[in-house]
C-alpha cells in the first residue's frame, strides 16, 4: 500500500489532507495564497495552474500534466479558490470535468489496497471481500459474461454520491443490491468519486456579497496572484465565446439549423456547453435527434464533448451505432413521460399553441420535435418571402 | 354542525378516556404536530410544538380535533412558523400504502363516483367519467375487509421482499401502523437513513416500486431471433423477476391463462399465452436453471416481452404513495389518534401482529381500532344524507347499503363511522 502522505498528494481532496497536511489545509486562505506565492515553489505552481486552465480553454478531454507531488495540493487548493472567485459556471464545468475525469483515471490505476483506503478516508461504508462475489451473469448462446467483485457499499453511502447522476445505469433499481450493499466494481465506485471531486470543485457563488468583494480585494493585494488571475481571466474573455458556441449544430449540408430548434434540445444542448451531465435519455435524445438531421459524426461527438464522462472512443462507438440503427428520435409525448418537455419553460408558442395546417382550417399541436423544425422552417420561409415582396414593392 | 359537534365531543371522550394509551413517538419534542378541527372548512393548524406527552393529550382533551399529525421530520424549533428557522435535523422514511391509489377488485361494489358535469354515476375506480371524459367526479370510497387486506399484503411484501432482503432494515426501526382509513405507514426510524434528501428517497421508492427500470441493464437482450432473458444468479430485480416468473409457471394452465389475459394488469394476446404454455416446462427448466436464458417464444417479439416484464414489475413491487415518501416536511397521524374520516384509532402494530390483523373486525381488543363499541348495545338514529351509501361490514355485521332519506338505526360505533364520513345526519 503507498504511503498515506502519497496518497493524499495524488488526491488531495481527500479528508486526510486536513490531518496530514494541516499546516497547508487548515490555513486561512489569505496566508495560504500570501504564503506559497511569495516561497519558492510560486513559479512551478503558477506554470501547473496555468497548464490546468490551457487544457481547459484548448478543450483537451485530460490534463496534459497531473503530477503526484506536493505542490498538486496545492493546485488543488489553488484551483478551488480561482474558481470561486472566477465564478464562472461554464469555466467551473470545464475545469471541474478535466480534473475530476484525471482523478477517475489516477484512480483506476490505483491497487484495491489503495482504493480500499480511499474509500475508508471519505468514510465510505465499503467492505472488502477476499473472495469475488459474482453479482450479475449474461448468458448469451454459449457465451457467458460473469460480472465479479471484491467490493460492496452501503447503499445509504451509494445513494449518497449516485443519486445526482440521474443515470440509469446507476439507478439503484438497475443494481446489485443485497442486504444492504451495492455489489460494485471499484471503477464504478471510481466514476462516482469522479462525481464527488467535480462537485468539490463547483463551488458556485450565485449571490456575490460585500464579503466575497473584499475577500476578492485581499486576494488581489497578493501581486503574484492577481497577476495569475489576470491571465486567466484574459485568455478566457477571448475563447469565452469560443465555448459558448462551442457545440456546432450549425452545420447540416449547409442548412443552419441552430435558430430554430426546439427548446427539449436547447435545454439539452445548453446543458451540455455549460459541461453538466446529461441523463441517459438525454444523451439517446440528442444523439437521435441530430442523426435524424444528418448531422456529421464528429459534430455529433462533439456535442458529448464537454460531458464529465466524455470519452471519445467510446462516444463514436455509439454514435456510430446509432447512425446505423437509425432509431426515431422521442415524440413529444415521450419527452414529456422523461421530463424533458421545456415547452413551458421556454414559452415556446408552436409547442403550447401549435400550428394552422395550410389550408388554415385546422389546428394541430407539435407531436414530434422534428415537426417543430419543419413548421418553424415553413414559417421563416414565409417570413423570409414576405419580407422580399415588401421590399421589392417598396422598390 | 349538529354531528361535527358530536363527534368532537366523542373524540374529546375518547382522548380523556384513553389518555394513557395514547404512545409517545420517539424524539416527541423535535417534531412538529399538526391537527384538523372540526370545523365545515377543512384547515390544517401546523407549526405547533410540544415539549412533553402530557401537554399534548391536555390539547387533545380540550379540542378533540378531528385529524391528529405529527412529523416524520425532526427539528430543533419544531413550533416554528418559517421552515427555515425550523432547524431542520433530519426525518424518518415514511412508507404510506393507501387503497385509494391503486385498483383493487372489491372497488367496483363498494367505491361509487358521480359526474358533476354529465350526471353518469358509477361503481368502481375511474380517473376521468367514462361518458364525458371529463375530470370533475365526486367519489365516495369505501373500504371493506378485501381492500384492506391487499394494503396488508403490500405492507407485509414491502418488509419481507424489500426492507429486511435488500435494504437490511432492521425490524425494530420499522414503526407500522394502520392508518385508520383505507391503508398503512410505515415509519423507519434511523440515524442514518434520517440524513437522505429527498432525491436520495426517491431512489430508493423508486426500487421498491420498480420505477425506471431497465431490462436491458438487467440482461434482456435480442440476438437475431432470439430473445435472451435474465440470470438467476443476478443480484436484484432481475433475481425478483426470474422468481415471479417461476412462481407464475407453476400455476395451473387456467390460472396462467386468467392471470396473462386480465385487462387490467398483463393484457396479454391469445397467442403470447399460448405459445407461452405449450413451452411452458421447457421455459420453467430454463428459469431454474444457471446456464440458459433464452426465453425465445413462437411469435413474440421484444415489445410482447417488454409488456410481459412490465406486469411483472407491477406484480412485485409496491403500491407506495410516492410523494408521501420524498417529501422530507410531511405530517403523518399521529399513533393512538383518531382518524376523522372513520372514527377508527391509528393503531400501532408490531410486524409480528400484521398477518392477524383485522382492522374492521380485530378480536384482540389492544389492537382493535374500533373504539366506539358499547359494553352495553346502543342504537343511534341516523338519516342518510348520500344518494347511494355501500353496505359497511364492521365486527362481522353488515350494515346498508342505503339510500339518500333512510332513517336508521344502528349500532353506536357504525354511526359514529358513517357521520365520521359524512353520508349521513344525527336525527
Amino acid at each position: 500500500m503507498s504511503d498515506i502522505y502519497d496518497l493524499v498528494k495524488r488526491y488531495p481532496w481527500l479528508p486526510s489532507l486536513k490531518t496530514y497536511y494541516s499546516d497547508i489545509a487548515l490555513k486561512n486562505p489569505l496566508d495560504f495564497i500570501s504564503e506559497i506565492f511569495s516561497s519558492n515553489k510560486s513559479e512551478e505552481l503558477e506554470s501547473r495552474v496555468l497548464n490546468l486552465f490551457n487544457d481547459a480553454f484548448n478543450k483537451i478531454e485530460h490534463l496534459s500534466e497531473y503530477e503526484l507531488d506536493e505542490i498538486n495540493i496545492y493546485v488543488y487548493l489553488i484551483l478551488r479558490i480561482l474558481l470561486y472567485i472566477i465564478n464562472d459556471k461554464i469555466l467551473s464545468n470545464r475545469i471541474a470535468n478535466i480534473y475530476s475525469k484525471t482523478t477517475y483515471n489516477e484512480l483506476n490505476k490505483e491497487n484495491e489496497y489503495n482504493l480500499y483506503y480511499i474509500y475508508q478516508d471519505l468514510n465510505l461504508k465499503v467492505i472488502y471481500e477476499e473472495q469475488p462475489f459474482v453479482y450479475k451473469k449474461f448468458v448469451v448462446k454459449e457465451q457467458k459474461e460473469i460480472f465479479k467483485t471484491n467490493f460492496k457499499i452501503s447503499f445509504l453511502d451509494y445513494l449518497k454520491l449516485a443519486s445526482n447522476l440521474k443515470d440509469e445505469y446507476r439507478k439503484l433499481v438497475n443494481n446489485a443490491l443485497l442486504q444492504g450493499y451495492v455489489y460494485i466494481k471499484p471503477e464504478n465506485i471510481n466514476r462516482l468519486l469522479q462525481e464527488h471531486v467535480r462537485k468539490k470543485l463547483l463551488i458556485q457563488n450565485n449571490e456575490v456579497s460585500s464579503d466575497f468583494e473584499k475577500f476578492k480585494e485581499r486576494l488581489f493585494e497578493i501581486h503574484e496572484f492577481k497577476k495569475l488571475y489576470t491571465t486567466i481571466t484574459k485568455i478566457w474573455e477571448s475563447k469565452k465565446e469560443e465555448f459558448e458556441y462551442s457545440i456546432d449544430i450549425t452545420f447540416k449540408e449547409g442548412k443552419d439549423y441552430s435558430g430554430i430548434l426546439p427548446p427539449c434540445i436547447k435545454e439539452i444542448l445548453s446543458k451540455a456547453q455549460e459541461g453538466q451531465n446529461l441523463v441517459h435519455t438525454e444523451r439517446l435524445f440528442i444523439l437521435w435527434f441530430l442523426n435524424s438531421l444528418k448531422y456529421p459524426e464528429d459534430k455529433i461527438i462533439n456535442v458529448f464533448s464537454t460531458l464529465p464522462d466524455f470519452d471519445r472512443e467510446k462516444t463514436a462507438y455509439q454514435v456510430k451505432y446509432a447512425m446505423k440503427k437509425g432509431y426515431t428520435p422521442y415524440s413529444c409525448k415521450s419527452l414529456k413521460s422523461y421530463n424533458l418537455c421545456f415547452a413551458n419553460e421556454y414559452k415556446d408558442p408552436i409547442c403550447l399553441e401549435g400550428y394552422y395546417s395550410r389550408m388554415q382550417d385546422e389546428q394541430k399541436f407539435i407531436s414530434h420535435p422534428l415537426k417543430y423544425i419543419e413548421v418553424k422552417e415553413y414559417r421563416d420561409s414565409k417570413k423570409l418571402k414576405k419580407t422580399k415582396n415588401q421590399s421589392q414593392d417598396q422598390k | 354542525m349538529k354531528s361535527f359537534e358530536y363527534l368532537k365531543r366523542r373524540f374529546k371522550e375518547y382522548y380523556k378516556d384513553n389518555k394513557e394509551k395514547i404512545p409517545l413517538v420517539s424524539l416527541f419534542d423535535q417534531r412538529e404536530f399538526g391537527f384538523i378541527p372540526w370545523d365545515q372548512q377543512i384547515r390544517m393548524i401546523r407549526h405547533m410544538g410540544f415539549a412533553t406527552r402530557d401537554n399534548l393529550i391536555k390539547h387533545l382533551i380540550n379540542n378533540g380535533p378531528r385529524h391528529v399529525y405529527s412529523s416524520g421530520s425532526l427539528y430543533l424549533n419544531p413550533e416554528n412558523k418559517d421552515m427555515k428557522n425550523k432547524s431542520y435535523l433530519g426525518c424518518d422514511i415514511i412508507i404510506d400504502i393507501d387503497v385509494d391509489h391503486f385498483y383493487t377488485p372489491c372497488k367496483e361494489d363498494h367505491d361509487i363516483w358521480y359526474c358533476k358535469e354529465c350526471g353518469k354515476n358509477g361503481k368502481g375506480m375511474v380517473e376521468k367519467c367514462p361518458n364525458c371524459k371529463k375530470s370533475k367526479l365526486k367519489k365516495l370510497n369505501w373500504i371493506c375487509e378485501k381492500c384492506l387486506n391487499v394494503a396488508k399484503k403490500e405492507i407485509i411484501k414491502l418488509i419481507y421482499d424489500f426492507l429486511i432482503p435488500d435494504f437490511n432494515i432492521d425490524i425494530e426501526k420499522m414503526k407500522i401502523a394502520f392508518s385508520g382509513h383505507r391503508g398503512y405507514h410505515l415509519k423507519i426510524e434511523d440515524n442514518d437513513l434520517r440524513t437522505l434528501s429527498s432525491d436520495e428517497r426517491r431512489e430508493i421508492i423508486d426500487y421498491i416500486t420498480g420505477e425506471g427500470i431497465s431490462y436491458e441493464i438487467l440482461g434482456l437482450r435480442k440476438m437475431g431471433d432470439n430473445i435472451f432473458g435474465f440470470s438467476r444468479e443476478t443480484i436484484g430485480w432481475s433475481q425478483k423477476i426470474n422468481r415471479k416468473i417461476e412462481e407464475i409457471l407453476k400455476k395451473t394452465n387456467i390460472e396462467i391463462e386468467t392471470l396473462l389475459s386480465d385487462k387490467r394488469t398483463f393484457n396479454l394476446n391469445k397467442n403470447f399465452i399460448e405459445n407461452l404454455l405449450n413451452y411452458k416446462n421447457n421455459f420453467l427448466n430454463i428459469i431454474e436453471s444457471d446456464n440458459m436464458n433464452n426465453w425465445t417464444l413462437v411469435n413474440s417479439n421484444l415489445n410482447t416481452w417488454y409488456k410481459f416484464l412490465g406486469a411483472i414489475v407491477e406484480e412485485i413491487g409496491i403500491e407506495v404513495d410516492v410523494p408521501v415518501a420524498i417529501d422530507i416536511h410531511r405530517l403523518i397521524r399521529y399513533p393512538g389518534s383518531l382518524h376523522g374520516k372513520t372514527g377508527f384509532k391509528v393503531q400501532e402494530l408490531n410486524p409480528n401482529d400484521l398477518d392477524d390483523f383485522n382492522p374492521l373486525d380485530e378480536q384482540t381488543e389492544k389492537l382493535d381500532p374500533i373504539v366506539f363499541v358499547s359494553k352495553v348495545q346502543t342504537i343511534q338514529k341516523l338519516e342518510i344524507i348520500e344518494s347511494d351509501v355501500p353496505a359497511t361490514k364492521i365486527k362481522g355485521e353488515t350494515f346498508g347499503p342505503y339510500k339518500l332519506g333512510d332513517k336508521i338505526e344502528i349500532p353506536h360505533h357504525i354511526a359514529v363511522f358513517l357521520l365520521c364520513k359524512g353520508v349521513a345526519k344525527s336525527i
